[in-house]
């Protein structure tokens, strides 16, 4: 069967809450069951047939095309399938998503894998703030799964975060990995001030060293992480974009802290990461 | 029936229902791996005493092993599973963390899982980290050389213990050199391993003894010593018998090393002091699974 494909026909006026359109949701629908569904357009409702022209029937591989950041919440709770997003996508992606894979050749807006618990997100430009953040209202952000960014990450990555991995490949905004709890986010390229604040658990990867000490931060100097070994290896294995790290070493400078928390959180900046080399 | 010249006895192999699991130790270089394998497989030879059977199955080159550095496989059998729970936790805390820069990962993947670093992760007295990668939990125990990494849990396998076969030869010297080239080939078995110093084992014994105290006793119907005195197994021309103790995760491959063990054995021949091939049994009463040496070599 062919994947069941969604072409937009123009940009919408309003956004699309792209909630009721994952793979698993309409797994064993036809397509006239698929064109009656409702989607949210601002304050109107919309059949999905007035906004998309439907291909294919194969739910479980879903194609978005000419894709706008008018879309939100593409991919939400989703559990099982593919996702494929050829143009942009709007906030929310990925949002608490529980298995399966998205992947968007273009940017993303804010809020990606917000509150994740699995699956993988794979984002090939730049995306927003609070990527893997607690949503607005929750003391927990992502708890499991991977959010690859290829591009740039806005502000807050990792806010909150309670498990999982995320990899950005560009350069991030500030307040990287503060008030983090749990989970592993690596982050290769330039990063933003105030990295780590409030962290209490978890760790953080950078390939390039940050303009300033943390605050809360203590060195313990250079070292060999042979967990570094283990990560970069099973990476490669979930993603083959991430097999790059195969080729990195374990050796990085060991930061604890957020200390002033009393937090045994860790950032470790890698000796070895190839810098620039990575996207 | 006769291979080179060697008579296979028209007998069987008994052996028991185990628990197993498979673990990797991995290492800064495979010296050290060894090391650390060499050390938990230690005093491993028989459950009779050793609370467990664990050996060497494989080394393992870095791109088999899940940090990327050299690393070696164990099996670790037991009878129950909660004598593997506390044999793995004691052998793993003992024999793999104290060994410089190793680490410690599950090599057999089942629903049925028993702690491995879930025990151990205490020794880092609340500074250990708890990591989850590609959904599998690891501790990181801080300790002096380092981290001692260290996976959750491991999974546990139903296996067999106690496939068998028995090297009878002219001298104990000559026996030995043939029972070396089956633990070469019994080696490149996977799933298999030979849990007594070297492989084998140079006092097999019956289930039972005269003395009340004693679980196990001497085989003197195979002992060249008693022949004359006892209903001996052993014809005037045999000086030596040497046993090839054999665990395995399935039937399959305990079969599979007793044949690639028998053949090597018999290449030796009659000239080279190898007169007959056979096996332990208790009657086919106690153990579920038979190997029947014959069949196994046709």
């Amino acid at each position: 069967m062919t994947p069941l494909s969604l072409t937009l026909r123009r940009n919408p006026f309003a956004r699309i809450d792209m909630s009721p359109l994952t793979p698993d949701r309409l797994a064993g629908l036809g397509r006239d069951a698929i064109a009656r569904i409702m989607l949210a357009c601002g304050r109107q409702r919309i059949r999905v047939s007035e906004l998309f022209d439907i291909a294919g029937r194969d739910a479980s591989l879903l194609r978005i095309r000419r894709a706008t950041v008018q879309l939100f919440r593409v991919g939400f709770q989703m559990q099982s399938g593919s996702v494929e997003i050829a143009g942009n996508a709007g906030d929310n992606l990925g949002e608490r998503i529980q298995g399966g894979e998205i992947r968007v050749r273009g940017d993303a807006g804010e809020w990606v894998g917000a509150s994740m618990l699995g699956g993988n997100i794979t984002v090939q430009g730049n995306v927003g703030d609070r990527a893997g953040a607690a949503l607005p209202g929750q003391l927990i952000g992502m708890k499991g799964g991977l959010i690859l960014v290829v591009g740039n990450a806005g502000d807050r990555v990792g806010e909150r975060m309670r498990g999982g991995t995320i990899v950005t490949l560009g350069d991030t905004g500030s307040y990287l990995a503060c008030r983090m709890r749990a989970g592993t986010i690596i982050a290769m390229g330039r990063t933003g001030p105030h990295i780590g604040i409030g962290m209490r658990r978890g760790t953080l990867v950078m390939g390039r060293k940050p303009a300033a000490m943390p605050t809360g931060f203590r060195s313990a100097g250079a070292l060999k992480m042979e967990f570094l070994r283990l990560l970069f290896k099973q990476l490669g294995t979930v993603q083959t974009r991430l097999a790059l790290f195969r080729s990195f070493g374990p050796e990085a400078i060991r930061m604890a802290g957020d200390l002033s928390v009393g937090g045994k959180g860790e950032i470790l900046v890698l000796l070895n990461g190839s810098q620039g080399q990575t996207k | 029936m006769r291979i080179n010249g060697v008579l296979i006895d028209n007998t069987f192999a008994e052996a028991f229902p185990m628990k197993a699991t498979r673990l990797i130790i991995t290492a800064i270089t495979p010296k050290w791996a060894y090391r650390a394998a060499n050390s938990l497989t230690g005093f491993a030879s028989s459950v009779i005493g050793c609370g467990c059977e664990a050996d060497i199955e494989r080394e393992l080159p870095p791109e088999e092993t899940p940090d990327g550095r050299p690393g070696i496989a164990v099996i670790i059998f037991a009878m129950s599973r909660k004598q593997l729970i506390e044999q793995v936790s004691k052998r793993v805390g003992q024999s793999v963390m104290t060994t410089p820069t190793s680490a410690c990962f599950a090599g057999s993947h089942s629903d049925d899982q028993i702690p491995l670093g879930k025990t151990l992760r205490y020794f880092g007295d609340g500074f250990q980290i708890s990591k989850k990668v590609n959904g599998v939990r690891y501790w990181r125990i801080p300790v002096m050389h380092g981290e001692f990494l260290c996976q959750d849990t491991t999974g546990i396998v139903p296996a067999i213990g106690g496939g068998n076969f028995m090297v009878m030869a002219k001298t104990s010297r000559l026996g030995l050199a043939a029972c070396e080239c089956a633990i070469k080939a019994i080696r490149a078995v996977h799933g298999a391993v030979t849990t007594f110093p070297g492989g084998i084992v140079g006092s097999g014994s019956k289930v039972g003894s005269k003395y009340k105290f004693m679980q196990a006793s001497t085989n003197e119907i195979f002992c060249p010593t008693l022949k004359g005195q006892v209903k001996s197994m052993l014809t005037e021309d045999i000086g030596s018998v040497l046993e090839i103790v054999i665990d395995g995760l399935n039937e399959a491959a305990i079969r599979e090393a007793m044949r690639a063990g028998v053949k090597a054995v018999c290449k030796f021949g009659p000239r080279k002091g190898i007169y007959r091939i056979g096996a332990g049994n208790y009657g086919g009463k106690l153990g579920r699974y038979h190997f029947h040496l014959r069949d196994i070599m046709k």
